[in-house]
């Protein structure tokens, strides 16, 4: 049993959307131990612990992408449109295709300004695939340090819409 | 005439890079339309612009018709490349491309649903006086299968009305499997196609794949650019083509070309498309099998003997430009076979392998040529089909073009994963294929014996390297 590298992203992504800070996975002789930085970077190791040399035939439509081969990855998240998050920064990136909208109607304020503290299930921006808006969620806590595209650019799956600084401190100051 | 001036590719692998190479040819800009798994692909590195349209998985990415218009529109793109698979022959995708103005490099939705379903399709040509498989029409139950299979005959062919491409069939032998196979392909079709029209065909045992290649443009001039043999198939899937097709008498050859011109004529067909046909060794008869109203994986064939561009003779269409030639100028010179390399484990049922590619070096010389999108260091993905390369050769005669297909085949080097290269090597020594003797389940018999020779599992190696 081992994992392809698809799959591996994915549970990376559902670790990096979720609450935990660590993950042990044990598929009979794989182990895979995911670890979030304190950055919030996300750290994946996979090791193969005794593997059968015999070699088994597979059952139809398993599909092993490695074969023999442990599958080794170091996973950092990193910007595809080069927007690399500083120190201490994480990215809100675009779930899907489409037409990228700041402010819930025309004319109307935008939902985050730079600045503006943000809880995980915030909305912090409308994307539009052939009329359909979608809303996106912060999906991290911190305040708006910078927002990438304008409303009406087209924006790609995975690209940078936001970096958020994880500090909450002005949120604190603001209640104090 | 409409202008194009830039196409999305919405489609992957070989025909990605096949089709920006056509529109860098015809002085076009082209948008790579890519899942996240595809982001390294060679269509992403070649493209003018390359747009992520979504994750890995193709219902996520190259099957959103609203994401994939979206990303045209918002890439300033005039038309939509299809290609083959995925969106290719759904009407969805035409339809709003219609709507919304922007070309889409294919047939009109009309007729792409006309030959959509497969029993409206053989309506629709038995219209043409053309002779259509013998079969029923829908089938609503197990007791009426029974009833119509009883008059037809065993075996027969179970069919998806929805399916199409080799998709969505199952075969009978016996009234005993009757029941249970036609069971499990309503609920497949239901899965694949959304689906569960079925309906009965007769079954051919002796049989071969003919199809014609048509090109037809908006004046209304249908063009036929020969016929192609693919009889070599496995599970329905085509595994080696050529043209012309050797086994066909001169007036065989003219009356399925004329039958396939009649066919595209008569629904008013604009685009390149192919009518395929089964042709009854036994009884000398073609019968009318689908159209697929698409460009084709085997389209080089037809291109290496007659100098057609097909693939920009299309776009061309699509932008409305009468075809600058007539059937009169398609001269057919030569022989031309194509054989699909697939990362697939042929000892192991032909299993799909995927993953890194070490060393990958093409065959080169006279008369070879290899559309791929493959290279040293990519990574097959597990999520999409296992085509790796098709590697076409030309030659004067049909022994030419085998012995530069052996000589490719032998200089081809791919390491890293499994392919269907020693299979492949194997068929071009059998007398059977060299004799040009096959039919359509000519590989699966030919399997069926390897099999019995060398039992599979063994650990001394492929077993195909092995007999004979």
């Amino acid at each position: 049993m081992s994992l392809t590298e698809d799959e591996v992203t994915q549970i990376l992504k559902w670790i990096e959307d979720s609450n935990f800070d660590e993950l042990n996975l044990v598929m009979g002789e794989m182990k895979l131990v995911v670890k979030k930085r304190r950055d919030g970077r996300l750290v994946a190791e996979e090791a193969a612990a005794q593997r059968s040399t015999q070699t088994v035939v597979p059952e139809k439509g398993a599909m092993e992408v490695e074969k023999g081969k442990p599958f080794c990855a170091t996973y950092e998240i990193q910007d595809r449109t080069g927007a690399i998050p500083e120190e201490g920064l994480s990215a809100i990136r675009s779930p899907m295709l489409g037409t990228f909208y700041r402010c819930p109607a025309p004319g109307a304020p935008p939902y985050v300004e730079v600045g503006s503290f943000v809880e995980e299930g915030d909305t912090v921006c409308l994307i539009e695939v052939m009329k359909v808006f979608n809303a996106v969620k912060a999906g991290v806590r911190g305040c708006i340090a910078k927002i990438f595209p304008e409303t009406g650019q087209l924006v790609e799956y995975g690209q940078t819409l936001f970096f958020v600084s994880p500090d909450d401190r002005i949120h604190k100051k603001g209640e104090a | 005439m409409k202008k194009i001036s830039r196409v999305l590719v919405a489609n992957r692998g070989e025909i990605a890079v096949r089709i920006i190479r056509a529109c860098r040819e015809l002085g076009i800009k082209s948008v790579a339309a890519v899942s996240e798994a595809d982001k390294d692909s060679m269509a992403a590195k070649i493209a003018d612009r390359v747009i992520c349209i979504g994750p890995a998985r193709p219902a996520d990415s190259y099957l959103r018709a609203d994401i994939l218009l979206c990303a045209a529109r918002g890439t300033g793109c005039d038309a939509i490349h299809p290609g083959y698979g995925f969106l290719a022959e759904q009407p969805d995708l035409a339809e709003l491309c219609r709507q919304h103005g922007v070309l889409f490099i294919g047939p009109s939705p009309e007729s792409l649903r006309q030959m959509g379903n497969k029993l409206l399709a053989r309506e629709t040509v038995r219209r043409y006086s053309v002779p259509v498989i013998p079969g029923s029409g829908k089938v609503r139950d197990v007791k009426e299968a029974y009833q119509i299979a009883e008059e037809m005959g065993y075996p027969i062919l179970i069919k998806a009305a929805a399916g199409g491409g080799g998709k969505g069939i199952k075969f009978v032998m016996g009234p005993e499997e009757l029941r249970v196979t036609f069971e499990t392909a309503a609920a497949e079709a239901r899965m694949a196609f959304g689906d569960e029209t079925l309906y009965l065909e007769r079954f051919f045992s002796n049989a071969r794949h003919i199809e014609v290649q048509i090109v037809a443009d908006c004046s209304g001039k249908v063009v036929q650019v020969g016929e192609r043999d693919c009889s070599m198939q496995r599970r329905y899937q085509k595994m080696i083509e050529e043209a012309p097709a050797p086994s066909l008498s001169d007036r065989q050859r003219e009356e399925i070309r004329e039958a396939g011109v009649r066919i595209a004529r008569g629904m008013r067909y604009e685009s390149l498309g192919t009518v395929e046909f089964i042709f009854d060794q036994e009884a000398h008869q073609f019968y009318f099998l689908e159209m697929n109203t698409r460009i084709q994986v085997e389209h080089p064939v037809s291109e290496m003997i007659s100098g057609i561009d097909l693939v920009k003779e299309q776009i061309r269409i699509a932008a409305d430009e009468p075809l600058p030639w007539s059937q009169s100028d398609v001269q057919l010179t030569g022989h031309a076979i194509e054989c699909r390399i697939n990362a697939e484990t042929p000892e192991l049922g032909f299993q799909p392998c995927p993953g890194r590619i070490e060393q990958w070096v093409e065959p080169e010389g006279r008369g070879i040529r290899v559309d791929s999108h493959c290279y040293s260091g990519y990574f097959i993905s597990p999520y999409y089909d296992s085509l790796m390369a098709k590697v076409i050769t030309w030659g004067m005669d049909r022994s030419e073009a085998i012995e530069r297909m052996r000589y490719a085949l032998e200089r081809f080097v791919i390491t890293g994963v499994d392919t269907t290269i020693p299979f492949l090597r194997d068929i071009f020594d059998q007398p059977d294929y060299i004799k040009g003797q096959v039919h359509t389940r000519w590989t699966e018999e030919y399997l069926d014996s390897l099999h019995f020779l060398t039992p599979s599992g063994s650990e001394d190696g492929p077993p195909l390297q092995e007999t004979r």
